[in-house]
């Protein structure tokens, strides 16, 4: 009997047990999460001033603004190149750390098909994190409009102004004029194509390599010609789900010079004639296929496998990633337009500071942005990770790095970064969706009014 | 009489402690993991929820709004139509499968309880990797085939057209359906009383009357139970959709338990995401009810 009690008890134990381990947040999940910067040891904590110190003075460091007071904050950071990388990531906070030793930067990476789902789950949990990296779409126009996001005005100085684009400072803030990212890096996605083959057809003749512009007389003879000459499935108008959409958006409005919303970025005006026109010449090319169980993503690989042999899902980053599986010359190219000056579709990524009510970890998130994005010799370093361009002019940071120089001619091409319109969300479902309408057969203006009533519907709400 | 009495209503009450307190971990699970969602659920569904906002009180609104909306009303048909062709063939086929294996060797029987057992175990973006590989527009393997046997004249896009899609779903459903059903329905037939089966046999009764009066009515509960979680399982199909067709191509894929992904999670209407979890949430426990029904009157 006494051993059927023992035995009772302890199985109790373990049940309890297990319970306390599936149960609520401690110290040991944070330790679970990808800790970037352990925090340091209690001599270095102590030596910290004189290092501080020291370090500003051989990295010629601006003054660091706002508090150095200590405090624990997370960063949740999308793949922006290798600012996906964890080891590339421990040493940029390696860096901070050595002027900062007080602030412990935790890291968690994100992807895109997850990343949405993970950072509203924490947003309801009353768990998100203290600094996010991402674009304006979703610090600005998404966060910042629900109110979840700090006004980060301060670190906007007047300097700060004086340096960074003006369009990327309009992306970094609200319609009424607050800050919610502090930039770091931007790129204008391009399309590329496959050189060998466009060379085989003939067709390289249409394009200028030089500046790797075309114009859209010239695209419709390319794909033509390459189609000649036995390639099929030249490009894909994918349209499975919204990875990638930026492509066919910036296919469609340059083809014919449309738009996809007004100047003010209050409403969607992709039911212009011009884009009209565009979807129509799209649906009518031998060649291009409106492709509804392929995505951004697919077409990539795709493109880099030889199927296609012109992607429209495509930046210095895919060229870098995807170094192994080309097999061809992929020659970046602006998306044709009529008379061959392009507006591409721009990134632009930053950080932004969830508002969790910790004004030591808002001024903690602040001291790190400004650390990342403002120091002189830093600043350098963070951009170089992302694989893309700063949002200021710091010089030719890509000095003797062909690839880098050969993309940079497409950032003078970025046009309007619209994505920061009311309604982004339903409004890229309902885009996908309207070209999947217009490739099962809709009359092209019929599908574009839906798509635009539905996302004007949504800015509107 | 009164001393052994009482010692015996002591008993029973310590053994009932005791049943409690081992119940407790499980019970505070289910209380906080399934029933206070379910209630939050039924609640939120009566407001006008969305992310950092205070909730607003619209009644039936987001019930009436439901049945307007045409691409819930299509999600719902698409939901039903996997559900009425994947619950009958997956139990039909189930049950073909177990009847043919449960007497082989146990070598043989086991390695093909692992073979319709694998896909159930194996994670649902691999086996959507997999599958989308195959359905490839461009390279994918049942093209190849159609094409090179002269069964199809062009590859056809199997997860990019309307009239494939839904049927590709279905058929990855199965797959993934057919592993528990085949290993609950061989442990069901080696159960049945194989005395009356003999009896029925040496009364001259064929295979199929065997079956059909003898094993059959024994494999009933079995049987039920399969329904059942098939029938919840292909109402709540998501997994794949997301992986594969976001609901597309034209909401020709779209299902309930999707379209509230989508507008709870894309959206942020919590109200309205949580309105058709509580119809999705009425249509199994009423379909339920009626296979119950059906099973008993059998």
């Amino acid at each position: 009997m006494k051993k059927r009690k023992l035995m009772a008890l302890a199985l109790s134990c373990v049940m309890v047990c297990s319970m306390t381990a599936c149960g609520g947040k401690d110290t040991g999940s944070d330790q679970s999460a990808s800790t970037s910067t352990p925090a340091p040891a209690p001599a270095e904590k102590e030596e910290a001033p004189a290092e501080k110190a020291s370090t500003t003075e051989n990295t010629d460091s601006q003054t660091p603004t706002g508090s150095t007071q200590a405090a624990d904050i997370t960063l949740w950071t999308y793949p922006i190149g290798s600012w996906g990388d964890s080891a590339t990531v421990d040493g940029l906070i390696a860096n901070f750390n050595a002027v900062y030793p007080d602030i412990k930067v935790t890291v968690e990476y994100l992807d895109y098909t997850n990343g949405d789902d993970q950072i509203n789950t924490a947003i309801e949990g009353k768990q998100a994190p203290d600094l996010v990296m991402e674009g304006p779409e979703r610090l600005v126009a998404n966060w910042g409009a629900k109110g979840l996001m700090v006004d980060l005005g301060d670190l906007w100085t007047d300097d700060a102004k004086s340096l960074i684009y003006d369009s990327v400072q309009n992306a970094c803030k609200s319609n009424d004029g607050v800050f919610y990212e502090y930039p770091l890096c931007m790129t204008a996605h391009t399309m590329a194509i496959n050189r060998d083959i466009f060379e085989a057809a003939d067709a390289l003749q249409y394009l200028d390599e030089e500046t790797g512009t075309w114009t859209t007389e010239n695209f419709q003879k390319a794909v033509q010609a390459v189609y000649d000459y036995g390639q099929t499935n030249v490009g894909a108008v994918y349209c499975s789900g919204q990875g990638g959409d930026q492509g066919t958006r910036a296919l469609i409005n340059n083809l014919y010079g449309g738009t996809f919303t007004n100047p003010e970025h209050t409403e969607y005006t992709a039911n212009s004639a011009e884009n009209i026109k565009a979807l129509e010449l799209l649906k009518s090319m031998d060649g291009i296929n409106f492709d509804a169980s392929i995505a951004g993503g697919d077409e990539i690989n795709m493109f880099c496998n030889g199927t296609f042999a012109m992607a429209f899902c495509w930046n210095v980053s895919q060229e870098k990633n995807n170094l192994e599986n080309i097999s061809f010359d992929a020659l970046p190219m602006a998306f044709p337009s009529e008379d061959g000056i392009p507006q591409l579709c721009g990134g632009i990524w930053g950080f932004g500071i969830f508002d969790n009510g910790d004004p030591a970890k808002i001024e903690a998130a602040k001291t790190f942005i400004d650390f990342m994005a403002n120091d002189e010799k830093q600043v350098v370093e963070s951009v170089k990770a992302s694989n893309y361009w700063p949002v200021k002019d710091l010089g030719n940071i890509y000095d003797g790095d062909a690839l880098m120089t050969e993309y940079s001619k497409f950032v003078e091409y970025m046009g309007d970064y619209y994505q920061v319109v009311g309604g982004w969300a339903e409004a890229r479902t309902a885009w996908w969706n309207m070209l999947q309408q217009v490739g099962s057969g809709t009359d092209v203006a019929t599908a574009v009014e839906e798509f635009v009533t539905t996302a004007n519907t949504a800015a509107a709400q | 009489m009164s001393k052994n009495n009482s010692m015996s209503k002591a008993l029973v009450r310590r053994e009932t402690i005791a049943g409690y307190a081992f119940m407790l971990p499980s019970l505070i699970f289910f209380l906080g993991f399934v029933i206070y969602p379910m209630v939050q659920c039924v609640f939120t569904s009566f407001f006008d929820a969305t992310m950092n906002r205070e909730d607003i009180f619209i009644g039936l609104a987001n019930y009436k709004e439901l049945f307007q909306d045409k691409v819930f009303l299509g999600a719902l048909k698409n939901t039903v139509i996997i559900v009425v062709v994947s619950v009958p063939v997956t139990c039909i086929f189930s049950l073909w499968v177990s009847s043919v294996i449960y007497d082989l060797a146990g070598p043989a029987c086991s390695a093909f309880r692992c073979i319709f057992y694998l896909p159930v175990v194996t994670g649902s973006v691999a086996v959507a990797v997999v599958w989308k590989w195959m359905f490839n527009n461009y390279y994918g393997i049942f093209n190849y085939i159609g094409t090179n046997t002269g069964l199809i004249e062009k590859n056809i896009n199997w997860l990019g057209d309307e009239k494939f899609a839904l049927g590709c779903i279905i058929l990855i459903l199965l797959t993934t359906s057919v592993g528990q059903p085949i290993v609950l329905y061989v442990s069901a037939l080696n159960n049945v009383d194989q005395s009356l089966v003999e009896a029925a046999e040496v009364d001259g009764a064929t295979k199929f009357q065997c079956f059909w009066k003898i094993k059959w009515s024994q494999i009933m509960p079995t049987t039920l139970y399969i329904l059942v979680i098939t029938t919840i399982n292909s109402f709540q199909c998501f997994a794949l959709i997301q992986l594969l067709t976001s609901g597309g191509p034209n909401h020709s894929t779209d299902t309930i338990m999707y379209y509230i992904y989508y507008n709870a999670f894309k959206l942020y209407r919590y109200g309205y995401g949580n309105a058709m979890g509580v119809v999705l949430a009425i249509i199994i426990a009423l379909l339920s009810a009626v296979q119950f029904k059906m099973a008993e009157s059998k």
